[in-house]
């Protein structure tokens, strides 16, 4: 099957800027509370499917991006106020919880739903033609409201106070705890963006994709290679490392083959980890 | 504290006898381990029982066919507990051993044509193979490294299945030949596995080499000062949990699976977090705690999706939403009782045990420092613990502010 490169060009950049979304999450979760989450492809999840739930409801689609936003957002405080803070100093335990709560997500909604996939219906209907190829337009308002996203939280990161208690804090909680920091309020800060911004992604993914319970996997495994591709707990490495990932997962499944959706990131990943595991961009803590 | 070298709770108090001289008052917690001689009894005449029924289970083809595959699956804890409990090097694949094994045994027979005699000890040869490869380089990083590692790598695997599926018979699965007709020969071979590895295992964690492995866990630089190599040791463990994962893996494809291979059997994420959550709620580094977790939670697995009852609310039968609520009961138990069952019953046993020893007047002998069945001294952190905080301890090594109390 012959694709155009333009084709190629355009999902190369529009994954990589959604990848960027989630893996910016998974990221500052760890980088800020020391959590890797593993329930944050759930999260995912969750806002695909109260997206698909408010669209059979007869609400337009671009309203339930902020509502499944924040839906995941709660999700995700829940999670870590209710279970992972109380095993927050036990990093053992919080992989395994999270996973486990990871799959206790998606086996309600395979409950609930079962497997068969769902569709969520594009933000825009129609394309335009760009090089000659036509180009969903929904894929492009992903695109650009997926850099809105990550350029408002750029700023919000290094220009607001509240954003520079959130980088104190990964660096040292004891020195941002000396200067007035509520270090807690920051973790709980750090979920509800997080979780907000997989949720948002899940809308994303679910109108050019469908809606399954095991949809957070892909996106779960591609932010692992892309964290520690841009070292865990940086911002800009993440989205550069978003991108080469979505690049290489992109060339492999359109040029080789389809069945190795994914299995590229990992193999990355595993060099990456053995040759260089602070990541290409070293350990930068959560600086933008 | 003598209380330290005291029984574990199931079949190793002859072993423990012959290798370890201090043993406290046998009389105090003897039950323990009389219970656990008992279960392994039971599982050994348990197939001269066919057609009796008692307390309203009866023992027929189905229920030995469960407590084969509950072996099974105990052997895979106990793998992953040799290597993960003892070294604190958590694995959060080691579905790929069992993959390799029952894989590397089905293809070799279903495309040469080979016996299975000769298939499945090179099965566990290419798990043990595949622990060397891995195990090679990636024990050298540091913990959190090594999870992610193991974490993906069965996943890449399996995608590798799917881009040859003639050879591997890709998502679904490949059929091969079976090593034993019958649920009693299934029975037997797992039994024999069982034990084995359960001897095995037992023998090497209580020896010498356990205690290196558990010093390993405790202080990986004071392991270095003593003039050990730990990579060493790390590697020599997860080979042999290969070894031994890969055997199991074969045995389970030509037997209770049927001489089907399919890599949501062996291979699938949830196979490798199975076995986790099997071994810390028996009770991590303890051998013993994932033998018996494994044989509750597979067998809990298996009963739980043949209740029939149907929820009330929402009106779903249990047989449906099993899974879910195996994952609700595991969070629940995980969350309430993080160093496991079996390592909560020894702990709370041996303060007893030692609460009558003072009124008694006699004090404790003196026993290695380090506790290689899993037991804990009352005021000293646990297995779990102690792993953690060598976890806690690398993740800060890439992490600045991590862990640091505010």
């Amino acid at each position: 099957m012959a694709v155009s490169p333009v084709t190629v060009g355009v999902n190369v950049l529009l994954l990589g800027a959604l990848y960027a979304v989630v893996a910016i999450g998974f990221t500052l979760i760890f980088g800020v509370g020391g959590i890797l989450n593993l329930a944050h492809g759930a999260l995912l999840t969750v806002g695909a499917y109260t997206a698909y739930y408010l669209v059979n409801a007869g609400i337009p689609v671009w309203v339930t991006v902020p509502i499944a936003g924040i839906v995941a957002a709660t999700t995700g405080v829940a999670l870590y106020k209710g279970m992972l803070k109380k095993v927050a100093d036990n990093p053992v335990s919080v992989l395994i919880l999270s996973l486990v709560a990871g799959l206790i997500v998606e086996q309600v909604f395979l409950v609930l739903e079962g497997a068969q996939p769902l569709v969520v219906p594009g933000i825009v209907d129609g394309g335009v033609a760009v090089l000659g190829t036509d180009i969903e337009l929904n894929r492009l308002i992903v695109f650009a409201i997926s850099w809105l996203v990550i350029g408002a939280l750029f700023l919000f990161v290094n220009e607001t106070k509240t954003g520079q208690a959130i980088l104190a804090t990964s660096m040292s909680r004891k020195g941002a705890a000396l200067v007035g920091i509520d270090a807690d309020r920051v973790f709980t800060l750090t979920w509800v963006v997080a979780a907000g911004l997989a949720g948002i992604a899940g809308v994303f993914l679910a109108t050019f994709q469908t809606v399954t319970p095991l949809m957070g996997r892909t996106p779960l495994l591609l932010s692992f290679s892309i964290v520690v591709l841009g070292g865990l707990g940086s911002i800009r490495g993440s989205v550069i490392g978003a991108y080469l990932i979505s690049f290489l997962d992109q060339i492999t499944v359109q040029y080789v083959s389809t069945r190795l959706a994914g299995v590229s990131g990992l193999v990355v990943l595993v060099i990456v980890l053995l040759v260089r595991p602070e990541g290409l961009f070293g350990r930068e803590l959560t600086e933008g | 504290m003598g209380g330290e070298t005291s029984e574990a709770p199931t079949a190793d108090e002859e072993f423990e006898e012959r290798t370890l001289t201090d043993i406290l008052d046998p009389r105090g917690f003897g039950w323990l381990t009389r219970l656990g001689l008992f279960g392994l009894l039971l599982l050994a005449v348990l197939p001269a029982l066919q057609g009796y029924g008692f307390l309203g289970i009866v023992v027929n083809s189905t229920l030995l066919a469960n407590i084969t595959g509950a072996m099974f699956f105990a052997v895979f804890a106990m793998s992953w507990d040799m290597q993960s409990g003892y070294t604190g090097e958590i694995s959060f694949g080691h579905g790929l051993f069992f993959g390799v094994g029952g894989y590397a045994s089905a293809i070799l027979q279903a495309q040469m044509g080979l016996d299975l005699l000769v298939t499945i000890p090179l099965g566990m040869f290419a798990a043990g193979i595949a622990g060397l490869l891995i195990g090679f380089p990636s024990l050298r990083l540091q913990g959190p490294y090594f999870s992610l590692i193991t974490l993906v790598t069965p996943i890449i695997i399996i995608g590798l299945f799917r881009f040859a599926p003639d050879v591997t018979g890709g998502a679904t699965g490949l059929f091969t030949e079976t090593l034993t007709t019958g649920a009693v020969e299934g029975y037997v071979v797992a039994l024999a596995l069982f034990l084995g590895a359960l001897v095995l295992f037992l023998a090497i964690t209580r020896s010498d080499a356990g205690i290196v492995l558990t010093a390993i866990r405790e202080d990986e630089l004071a392991v270095e000062a003593a003039g050990l190599n730990p990579a060493k040791f790390k590697l020599f463990s997860f080979v042999l949990s290969g070894l031994v994962g890969g055997l199991a893996g074969a045995l389970f494809v030509h037997t209770y699976a049927g001489g089907f291979v399919a890599p949501s059997d062996l291979l699938a994420l949830v196979v490798s977090i199975e076995v986790i959550i099997a071994s810390i709620i028996g009770g991590i580094g303890t051998i013993t705690g994932a033998a018996i977790g494994g044989l509750f939670l597979f067998l809990f697995r298996v009963y739980i999706a043949q209740v029939d009852l149907t929820v009330p609310v929402i009106g779903v039968p249990i047989g449906e939403i099993y899974f879910l609520l195996f994952t609700v009961v595991t969070l629940v138990v995980l969350f309430f009782i993080p160093e496991g069952v079996i390592t909560r019953i020894l702990v709370r046993t041996r303060q007893r045990a030692a609460a009558r020893e003072e009124e008694d007047g006699g004090g404790g002998g003196g026993g290695p420092d380090l506790a290689t069945d899993g037991g804990w001294t009352e005021g000293e952190p646990s297995n779990l613990e102690r792993i953690v905080a060598t976890f806690t301890e690398q993740l800060r090594a890439v992490l600045p502010g991590f862990g640091d109390d505010p």
